[in-house]
């Protein structure tokens, strides 16, 4: 049963993670909260469900059309949400996060109603397939899952740290007006960042489909705090750390339910934040700076 | 005739503006100092389940369960408060709503205590009560040709808008005070608030509590004016309702809590229309408001244009003075 | 500064316009029509509707409503007792729901009111309702203790605490179970009230409940708590959970090899469970107070009626709704008047009334006394489970 339960938590671990990729891609250039993350990894779900289900039409296709259509969410959270707040003298730095909490209540009541409350099925007979070993079922989606969030995290890392993009990105992020100054077009910088993440948060919703068969419109707001948990579990605007923390998370969700009392599932995401935010506030892998938490 | 006036429907609206404009003033206190808290849905309902459980298990008067229930917040208040000292902006925001879900969750789960998702239902009903001890005293509704009902509502608005005035009145006190002058000031810059010599810690620390005591009692009157409540009253929704108050009214002044609070519950009820796409247009109304007039509809400058406006009405009134322009 | 003033000034007169507008369209007092007694004619009377209508629940509340429209289009061509509805909107939520009955009860031509939709609700509308003298009758709270807020509280839809026992001794024969765990939605009235009565009456039975698991709201991932069940090999599955989730749950249970039966409460017994989950739902048993293929003129018309009227099958909501106010209108007639007490009066004395759920009557406090029907899925579709 421990094995199972691994294999269980690791998946659920490495679809938090590919969300929180997004979230602290976001955070980690603009300093922003994206409280509309999770409602875009909602939509880039029911995309996949419309797609699959109800077009028919086979699983490729479904993950482009995910990933055009929360990438084009992304480029008018950032023209709609983001840009009019930037650099206009006396708004708060707390604006953006109330502007994009305005936006996922939107899309959230939106998706409600276009597809209705209910459960959708994802029919795919891709997520069927699997794999027995002794008396343990795994499934190809699983394993996928997971391969599909390593690379992303390693594509992601080397785009960061290797390309003339990614060190922009990185300039950006440490000093807008710097950047600027050095050529950096920081606007486009700012856009591609949003859409690369919220591109992320549609694949993510996608693989949550396949894996659990189950999209709703709710589930944005549970999988938004639980990525939001993870940033703050796994510090900040860093790659790696999101990757750990949402394998970590997954994995001591699964386990609770497991070994411990399942009612209290939601609240060890959230018994996390306060806890690393009051005795580490920089995450288990940020850098210890003073500017930490502030 | 005051019979055909008092419409318990409107009565009702009316309760529940008082409530919200209390949940307003919260959440406005804490920014005030700069704090931005979206805890106080898990206050409010600190506040409501230690004041119902009070009332029922103990047969507590109302008004003791009430205070003790705005009180217990305030401690939680304060225990949240001093470690989230070392947090501000974002950090604090998500803090608070981190400790909001983990207080429903608890709600949910603390089966033996609050009955879990089931809620407590018999809550003692606040006009309710009122009204059995003024028919006790020997008081009939009829006397003033008025139903039951109508009595019941009016009493428990009366005595909201009674709390309401006293609690604008204190806190415009305040705003005008030391401790007033002292959170603008931390809001303002805290580093230069710090070296004037202004006990940032103090300060914080108190604005918060306020917030949290401010919410916790309207969570307990929320309860009693309900007679009934659930851990789903105070889940995420109830933190961004609140949240949509201050943002929409104003977060610069009081008034601007008061009016969102205000605005936002007639609205729904006016249009009904409307009550179906509610959250979408909190939605579009907290992004257009952060683009276009993040301080909110009511600020410094509107109020002191109303105040003017006011006074040179009155000069023209009188008939007296001639008008200066400046 | 100015400017920015008059700007902003000019938006608040604008929503304030609007306001203004639409409280005035609200605030008219009711014209007192043709609702007085009127001796020797048929009664007349208003009745009003509290149903949830907007918001994630709104599919139910007009399954509601589509009930009783159609109730209210026969009663009144048969004319024993003419009656008009006065429909409102609760959104799903306790606060609304308190607003427009008090909007109702203040309305003096009221008489009765119908709903509200939720038992959240109700526990907030039936006390105002009880102390205003008013009879109240839920057609779709099916929590404990709602007829027991008072003596002007009824309803006739099946409670958890009739349906559940039903489906469970039923289940546990025919599968000759000694075991059970238990999966419920702890974060809902709705589940948790069910799961209550799953508990109970499992011990009463002398069952071995395994394992009590929880789940949550907008969860999708259950595959934790169900691989801690398949390990512990139970007979049966008791699922307290609405049908939205419950089909998920089936989904992977099945999935991951567990093929014993599901028992559900009320909130499971939906044809969609077969939508969502497709063959994963073969082997749900539920009790439920509305069976559509049986075999009785009566539900037959009922059927044919509603598909032609609204294009679709009508579901427990809708029939319930639909006998709810053939209930009402026996009792307006029984009680010869449009008042309110004689109406509550009325409806307390109601025996063996025959509606599209089977016979009808209410016990002392005003509770459901019928028998329910045991469904189980198979071949894709509900059928009768012996």
């Amino acid at each position: 049963m421990l094995l199972e339960q691994l294999i269980n938590g690791l998946t659920l671990g490495s679809i938090y993670a590919i969300v929180a990729l997004g979230f602290t891609l976001v955070f980690g250039v603009l300093g922003i909260i994206n409280m509309a993350h999770g409602e875009i990894f909602m939509i880039g779900a029911f995309i996949g469900v419309l797609v699959t289900s109800v077009l028919g039409l086979p699983l490729w296709i479904a993950f482009i059309a995910a990933i055009a259509v929360t990438a084009l969410l992304g480029y008018m959270l950032e023209r709609i949400a983001l840009r009019p707040l930037r650099g206009k003298q006396g708004v708060s730095h707390l604006a953006p996060l109330i502007s994009t909490i305005g936006v996922s209540i939107l899309l959230e009541n939106l998706s409600h109603h276009i597809f209705g409350a209910g459960n959708h099925p994802f029919r795919n007979s891709f997520a069927e397939i699997q794999i027995q070993i002794g008396s343990i079922t795994i499934y190809i989606v699983q394993i996928l899952i997971f391969v599909i969030s390593i690379a992303l995290m390693l594509i992601l890392s080397y785009w960061l740290s290797k390309t003339k993009a990614g060190k922009a990105l990185r300039a950006t992020a440490e000093n807008l007006e710097t950047a600027s100054l050095l050529g950096v077009n920081t606007k486009r910088t700012i856009t591609t960042t949003v859409i690369i993440a919220s591109a992320l948060g549609g694949i993510a919703g996608i693989l949550v489909g396949m894996a659990f068969n189950s999209v709703n419109p709710q589930m944005g707001l549970s999988m938004g705090l639980k990525g939001l948990a993870i940033i703050i579990l796994g510090g900040m605007g860093n790659v790696k750390g999101a990757m750990a923390g949402g394998l970590l998370l997954g994995v001591a969700e699964t386990m609770i339910v497991a070994y411990g009392d399942s009612g209290y599932r939601d609240a060890v995401a959230f018994i996390t934040i306060i806890f690393v935010l009051l005795l580490r506030p920089q995450g288990l892998f940020g850098k210890n700076t003073s500017e930490a938490g502030r | 005739m005051l019979g055909e006036l008092l419409n318990p429907y409107h009565l009702q609206i009316a309760s529940f503006i008082m409530i919200n404009i209390i949940l307003g003033i919260s959440i406005y206190i804490t920014l005030s100092s700069g704090q931005l808290s979206l805890g106080n849905a898990g206050f409010m309902g600190i506040g409501a389940y230690t004041s119902a459980l009070l009332t029922i298990h103990f047969e507590l008067p109302i008004f003791i369960g009430v205070i003790l229930g705005a009180l217990v917040a305030g401690i939680f208040g304060i225990l949240i408060g001093i470690p989230a000292l070392r947090l501000s902006g974002v950090y604090l925001a998500i803090a608070t709503l981190g400790f909001g879900e983990v207080i429903r969750v608890i709600f949910v789960n603390w089966e033996s205590v609050t009955q879990g998702a089931v809620g407590l239902s018999g809550v003692p009903h606040l006009g309710r009560e009122l009204f059995k001890t003024v028919t006790a005293m020997g008081f009939e509704p009829e006397m003033l040709g008025l139903r039951n009902n109508q009595v019941v509502y009016l009493m428990v608005l009366t005595l909201l808008v009674v709390i309401n005035i006293l609690l604008i009145w204190f806190f415009i006190r305040q705003n005008k005070s030391r401790v007033g002058r002292a959170f603008a000031a931390i809001k303002m810059d805290e580093k230069a608030a710090e070296s004037m010599g202004i006990n940032i810690t103090y300060y914080k620390v108190l604005s918060f509590t306020q917030g949290a005591l401010l919410a916790g009692f309207a969570g307990a009157l929320y309860a009693h004016v309900m007679a009934y409540i659930s851990p789903a009253d105070f889940a995420y929704h109830r933190a961004i309702e609140i949240l949509i108050f201050s943002v929409f009214g104003g977060s610069e002044v009081i008034w601007g809590a008061i009016f969102g609070a205000t605005f936002m519950t007639i609205l729904p009820e006016a249009l009904r229309v409307i009550s179906e796409y509610r959250y979408m247009i909190y939605g579009v109304i907290l992004i257009l408001m952060m683009a276009f007039r993040p301080q909110g509809i009511i600020d410094v400058s509107l109020l002191k244009w109303i105040k003017n406006m006011i006074k040179s009405r009155r000069r023209t009134d009188h008939g007296t003075g001639t008008k200066k322009h400046n | 500064m100015r400017k920015i003033a008059k700007k902003s000034y000019l938006l608040i007169s604008v929503l304030m316009l609007i306001l203004l507008a639409a409280c005035s369209g609200n605030g008219t007092v009711p014209a007192s029509g043709d609702s007085s007694k009127n001796a020797g004619g048929p009664v007349s009377a208003k009745i009003g509707v509290i149903s949830y209508l907007s918001g994630p629940g709104a599919a139910y509340g007009e399954a509601i409503t589509n009930g009783f429209n159609l109730a209210l289009d026969e009663i009144n061509k048969k004319g024993d007792v003419k009656i008009e509805l006065v429909i409102e909107d609760s959104a799903g939520k306790q606060e609304q729901a308190l607003t427009v009955a008090q909007k109702l009860m203040s309305d003096d031509d009221i008489v009765g009111l119908l709903g509200p939709t939720l038992s959240t609700e109700m526990n907030v509308v039936g006390p105002e309702a009880d102390l205003n003298g008013i009879p109240i009758m839920g057609t779709s709270t099916t929590a404990a203790g709602i007829p027991q807020i008072g003596d002007y509280v009824f309803r006739n839809s099946l409670p958890e605490s009739l349906a559940i026992p039903a489906a469970l001794e039923k289940a546990v024969a025919a599968n000759d179970a000694k075991t059970v765990a238990i999966l419920y939605g702890n974060d809902d009235l709705f589940t948790k009230s069910g799961y209550d009565t799953m508990k109970k009456e499992a011990e009463n039975m002398g069952l071995d409940i395994l394992t009590i698991e929880t789940f949550q709201k907008g969860q999708s991932d259950y595959n934790a708590q169900l691989t801690k069940i398949k390990d512990l090999k139970p007979d049966l599955i008791l699922a307290s959970a609405l049908y939205n989730e419950g089909a998920v749950i089936m989904d992977q249970a099945r999935k991951m090899g567990i093929d014993v039966p599901f028992v559900g409460g009320n909130g499971f017994n939906s044809p969609q469970v077969i939508e969502i989950a497709g063959d994963a739902s073969e082997g749900l048993i539920v009790a439920t107070p509305w069976f559509g293929e049986k075999d009785e003129p009566k539900v037959q018309e009922f059927v044919k009626k509603y598909e032609e009227k609204y294009g679709a099958k009508p579901d427990q909501f809708a029939a319930q709704a639909y006998d709810a106010l053939y209930i009402m209108e026996e009792g307006l007639k029984n009680a010869g008047e449009a008042d309110r007490d004689a109406l509550r009066d009325a409806l307390a004395e109601i025996k063996d009334l025959d509606g599209v759920l089977g016979k009808f009557s209410f016990d002392k406090v005003g509770d459901v006394v019928m028998e329910p029907t045991v469904l189980i899925i198979k071949e894709g579709k509900f059928q009768l489970f012996e």
